[in-house]
């Protein structure tokens, strides 16, 4: 009895051990980064975990199952001693591991199939030999963490068999310190920020006052150094989980961008020991332009890592460097010259409301709301029927609003995502001196791209205002009885709605004008990717001005999506995914018709 | 190598508008660096990046120049000179005296780049003759540009045919736009380029007497194009038959 | 060395031949020189030259040397009174401007301005101008792929631009252009970057300026440079995916969607107008 008594204590000693090595090297890991870690920080992320949970997202449930798979193995190994005499709180454990048993198992498939893909794109990219054996290691930590984990929880059901589980633990416990400090880190440093931080390298107010010098700006990565600790503290933390992958349209329209193998190449090259360059010996162009800013790695990602404040920084080296082919260039010309992206002259930004009934600001100060047009309803001829709806609706429920006609600019978004962050900032402050001198308080936006600049950067340039979307005003007007829809103008014809990445992912803007859609059509359909989950047009990310190399369109992908749903008509509720749907569309000739949800909404007022 | 890059900052065509008597409305008309010398500018910054030394922006025209200049500062020039005139742009033998004295004080260079033509008159003629006033070899519309040593290697493209030809430099080339893709500034680069030396030539200075320009502009009208508009809507069949209709209403096919 | 060839079709009084030592290469520096050395004894008012490239570097030599005036891109041209007066498109053909200088001038004549005289006549001399010895070498010539339409002449121009994503998608559209009873045209991109198509094809403002009764842009953005060469044409039709390409401003009827689709489709209505096919 003297053996196996010795081998539990052993065993034991070397699970609290092993615990404890987790503990320092999160500990150390959060010191290292000086990432700060209060109760404050595991409530937002006990929030966040709920969120995910209640949304039913089963990647997320597979990567829940394994973090409780973990801890709940810790109790059982650790609470060895107190177990036999707590009979109850042995049976709650291994009740409690019965799900996370299927979870896990549920997450060894979803590994496997992630590997497979993995290897797939890996060789689509041309990745090295080198990179992709790195890779497979990092997913092989990961499935062997998986399955020791399952394994010890079915063992702990079977007493004698204890000690075996208890070794494994061991050996995981071992892994999850090596591998999962700086993840885990990062999860609990990063957890409710937005998908990009979008923090402002520098301030054009302080240049322009003189409070900096303008010699002074650097702002981009093009060397290593460069990268912001968040920065490096993120690719550092990718454990080839997949998820991100799993959800670009980049990656799935193959073009030459996977946001994971972006940021391990990053984390693996921080570690060469002799590099042979900077970030951009191991990144290209292409790649970084083939983003669309959607937001899907960002938001799928487990462990929180922010690729797109990476892809941002280094695009922002490129345009810093000049290298940019014609079509990028002119449009940030043309945001220079004309204010606009396509290079119109202002003056014609108000006509398509000429007839309409739509009064200017200039002359209808009194008016409580402005609806913020943008650059494609105002100049795109088939967007501005978007602005001639939104403009009806507001109309036919008495809300009181003006535009700004020739004096409103572009919000600037495509300059920002692009990386020409001055000149992004230099509209921003020109728009909101324009607002501000008129004493706007309340936006109507149409476009989910002014919307997210208008409320969520302005205000750290001095804009503050109540920013409403377009589908959210519509929404609320019809539900005060201010828009009312006739039983019979209900329209029979089926209907998908396409949520915009920039209104449902960015800014959870999705019920609404699924609310107002369902006053007028009679049959919504539902896409398996929408809401939160929703799939990119292909436009987004300033990519709307110009090609990037591709196998297939994202537009494509999606547009393939919305006639799986049977439905004859697809619903936007952002003009430039109108656009790029509605030309897959006829190049598809799926028959689809393309249509904001206020056309959709105009068309079935009373 | 000491690179001279000339640029005009000309009338934005795009901008123009009419006035009432139906002429272009050119006092006070927007104004940008004149679209192909942003190719030479590149070229310059191009061959300085490859053998280093030194790219000097040049301009002749009104104070407002000095904007352009800046751009070209913002790209990567090092320096600018500008030569304060008021001479008409038709005027290009008076262009090319301006920006060959001016090349001279600044100078020596070994390589004076200018593009092909101006974006707003397009005469073509400056280049050539900054050239003859400079009494250096000249290398027309170069689409490929090489400099070995003392020998400049270009290859120039015609309307149907390619040549390669070298000169001994210095001397005068100018580039076509198909030469390369030009770098856009960003606002921070602009925003610094005004720390940059920018130096001002008189006339006086530069020894040009005045004269009376030597191509006078009489009148000048704005074309306008009344085009239908008229979208063919339909799926591609529609639209077609839609269309060949149209045009045969239109008594065209 | 001789400077040019005399052209058949060009009514002249008499027409004088340039000649010197050395080859037949001559480049346009040079060209300057020998009609410098001509002009300085014949001492005529104006001399014309044709706008091409060459033409346009050997007017302005050939003015700077003569320390005359030269006039660029002129149509239109008189002569009198001591004084050239001429017309010349600018600011990316949104402009016509008279322009005028005094006599002696250089001037370069807009390529298509004037018809080609079929005409025939008149003496020829021959001067010799001397040895002129130009400091650019000339170390190769290759012509660029020759023979396209003469697209001055046509009535139909289909013209391509970046939408074709293919060398080998050409001849759908040269199909449409036979069918429509044209030639086939090109925007920028496709001669000078691509070389798909020879120079001659460019329309534009520094490639051809064409005025037929139909023109029919497949797959062309219309840049402000390419509706400079098109803009006098009757009627011009636009094909083009993006709905807000400027293109459409400029055109008379305007189709959005894709040439794939469109230009066969609009091939099988011309054929279904013609009627079917006679039987033999």
């Amino acid at each position: 009895m003297a053996l196996p008594g010795l081998a539990y204590l052993l065993v034991y000693l070397a699970s609290l051990c092993s615990v404890a090595a987790i503990c320092y090297s999160f500990y150390a890991k959060s010191r290292r980064t000086s990432t700060r870690l209060g109760l404050d920080r595991l409530a937002a992320l006990t929030r966040d975990e709920v969120r995910r949970l209640a949304s039913g997202d089963l990647v997320f449930l597979m990567h829940l199952s394994i973090a409780a798979g973990i801890g709940v193995s810790i109790a059982e190994v650790v609470l060895i001693p107190v177990l036999p005499l707590v009979p109850l709180l042995r049976l709650a454990l291994l009740l409690l591991s019965l799900p996370v048993i299927a979870g896990l198992v549920a997450a060894i498939g979803w590994r496997v199939e992630r590997l497979r893909a993995s290897k797939r794109v890996e060789s689509a990219l041309g990745a090295p030999a080198a990179f992709s054996s790195a890779s497979t290691v990092v997913q092989g930590v990961l499935m062997v963490a998986i399955a020791f984990t399952t394994l010890e929880l079915v063992l702990a059901w079977l007493q004698p068999l204890v000690l075996a589980g208890a070794l494994l633990s061991v050996f995981r416990n071992a892994l999850v310190a090596f591998y999962y400090s700086a993840p885990s880190v990062n999860l609990i440093s990063t957890v409710g920020k937005p998908l990009p931080s979008m923090d402002p390298p520098f301030l054009l107010s302080d240049v322009t006052s003189g409070k900096v010098d303008a010699a002074d700006i650097r702002s981009g990565v093009g060397k290593d150094a460069d990268f912001l600790p968040g920065e490096r503290l993120s690719y550092d933390s990718c454990v080839e989980i997949g998820a991100c992958e799993a959800s670009c349209p980049a990656t799935a329209a193959g073009r030459p961008l996977s946001p994971r193998v972006l940021v391990r190449k990053l984390s693996l090259h921080s570690k060469d020991p002799s590099p042979t360059g900077g970030p951009f010996s191991v990144v290209g162009e292409d790649e970084l332009w083939s983003c669309t800013s959607c937001g899907a790695c960002v938001s799928s990602c487990p462990v929180g890592v922010k690729h797109l404040d990476i892809i941002y920084d280094l695009r922002r080296d490129l345009v810093a460097r000049g290298k940019l082919d014609k079509e990028k260039a002119t449009m940030l010309e043309n945001l220079g010259r004309s204010q606009n992206p396509y290079g119109f002259k202002q003056e014609g930004r108000g006509k398509w409301a000429e007839g309409l009934g739509v009064r200017e600001l200039s002359s209808a100060r009194d008016a409580e709301y402005v609806y913020w047009v943008g650059c494609v309803a105002s100049f795109d001829q088939r967007a501005q029927r978007v602005a001639a709806a939104v403009a009806k609706i507001l109309t036919k429920a008495g809300v009181s609003f003006a535009i700004l006609g020739s004096e409103e600019m572009c919000v600037g978004d495509p300059a920002r995502r692009l990386g020409e962050e001055g000149r992004y900032q230099e509209l921003a402050y020109q728009n909101i001196e324009k607002l501000n001198s008129y004493g706007v308080k309340k936006l109507i936006a149409s476009c989910p791209h002014c919307f997210n600049a208008l409320k969520n950067e302005y205000p750290g340039f001095g804009g503050k205002y109540e920013v409403v979307y377009h589908t959210q005003l519509i929404s609320d007007l019809i539900r005060e009885g201010r828009l009312k829809v006739p039983p019979e103008k209900v329209s029979a014809i089926s209907v998908t709605l396409h949520d915009a990445c920039y209104a449902s992912r960015y800014n959870s803007v999705f019920e609404e004008p699924r609310e107002a859609l369902k006053a007028s059509v009679s049959d919504l359909r539902e896409m398996k990717r929408r809401k939160e989950k929703t799939f990119c047009c292909g436009a987004g990310g300033s990519n709307y001005w110009f090609k990037v190399p591709e196998q297939t369109s994202i537009a494509g992908i999606r547009t393939a999506e919305a006639a799986e749903t049977g439905a004859k008509a697809v619903a936007t509720e952002c003009p430039f995914c109108l656009s790029m749907l509605e030309d897959s569309a006829k190049v598809s000739n799926s028959g689809l018709e393309v249509r904001d949800v206020a056309e959709i909404v105009a068309d079935s007022l009373a | 190598m000491r690179i001279a890059v000339c640029v005009k900052h000309a009338v934005d065509e795009a901008e123009l508008k009419a006035g009432s008597d139906g002429a272009p409305v050119l006092a006070g008309a927007a104004c940008k660096m004149s679209t192909f010398d942003k190719n030479a500018v590149e070229e310059a910054l191009r061959l300085k990046s490859a053998h280093s030394g030194e790219v000097v922006a040049v301009t002749a025209g009104p104070a407002d120049a000095r904007r352009t200049l800046k751009e070209a500062l913002a790209m990567g020039a090092d320096r600018g000179v500008i030569v304060g005139t008021d001479a008409p742009s038709a005027d290009t033998s008076r262009t090319a005296g301006l920006l060959a004295a001016a090349v001279r004080k600044a100078g020596p260079f070994d390589l004076v780049i200018c593009s092909e033509g101006s974006s707003d008159t397009y005469s073509g003629q400056v280049p050539p003759m900054l050239a003859e006033a400079l009494g250096v070899p000249y290398v027309g519309y170069a689409r490929k540009l090489q400099v070995d040593g003392s020998v400049a290697r270009a290859e120039r493209l015609l309307e149907d045919s390619v040549e390669e030809v070298e000169a001994p430099v210095p001397l005068v080339v100018s580039v076509v736009s198909e030469i390369n893709e030009p770098r856009y500034p960003t606002l921070i680069q602009i925003m610094q380029a005004s720390k940059k030396q920018v130096e001002e030539y008189s006339q006086d200075q530069l020894g040009v007497p005045t004269r009376p320009a030597s191509v006078r502009v009489t009148h000048m009208a704005m074309q306008t194009s009344n085009r239908k508009r008229v979208t063919v809507e339909g799926s591609p069949e529609e639209a077609a038959s839609r269309l060949v209709q149209a045009l045969e209403r239109e008594g065209v096919l | 060395m001789e400077i040019g060839r005399l052209r058949e079709g060009v009514r002249a009084r008499s027409k004088l031949l340039l000649k010197g030592p050395g080859g037949d290469d001559v480049l346009p520096g040079e060209a300057a020189e020998a009609v410098f050395r001509a002009a300085s004894s014949l001492r005529p008012s104006v001399i014309l030259l044709g706008a091409t490239r060459n033409g346009r570097e050997t007017a302005s030599r050939l003015a700077a040397k003569l320390g005359w005036r030269c006039a660029s891109e002129v149509s239109k041209v008189t002569a009198k009174a001591g004084e050239l007066a001429a017309e010349r498109s600018v600011y990316a053909g949104k402009v016509v401007a008279s322009v005028a200088c005094a006599l002696p001038a250089v001037a370069t004549v807009k390529t298509g301005s004037y018809q080609r005289s079929d005409a025939e006549g008149g003496t020829v001399e021959e001067a010799d101008v001397g040895a002129v010895d130009g400091a650019v070498r000339l170390l190769s010539r290759k012509k660029k792929e020759a023979g396209g339409p003469d697209l001055k002449k046509a009535r139909v121009i289909v013209s391509a631009g970046r939408g074709v994503k293919r060398k080998e998608d050409l001849p759908l559209l040269e199909g449409l252009a036979r069918d429509m009873g044209g030639a086939l045209g090109c925007s920028r991109p496709l001669s000078s970057d691509l070389g798909w198509l020879p120079e001659e094809c460019h329309i534009g403002l520094t490639g051809v300026t064409v005025k037929p009764e139909v023109y029919v842009a497949v797959g062309i953005s219309g840049q402000l440079q390419h509706i400079a060469g098109m803009k006098d044409s009757k009627i011009v039709v636009a094909i083009n995916t993006d709905r807000s390409a400027p293109i459409f401003q400029a055109s008379d009827y305007g189709i959005v969607g894709d040439l794939y689709q469109v230009v066969p489709a609009l091939r099988k209505a011309l054929a279904a107008r013609k009627g079917p096919a006679p039987a033999a």
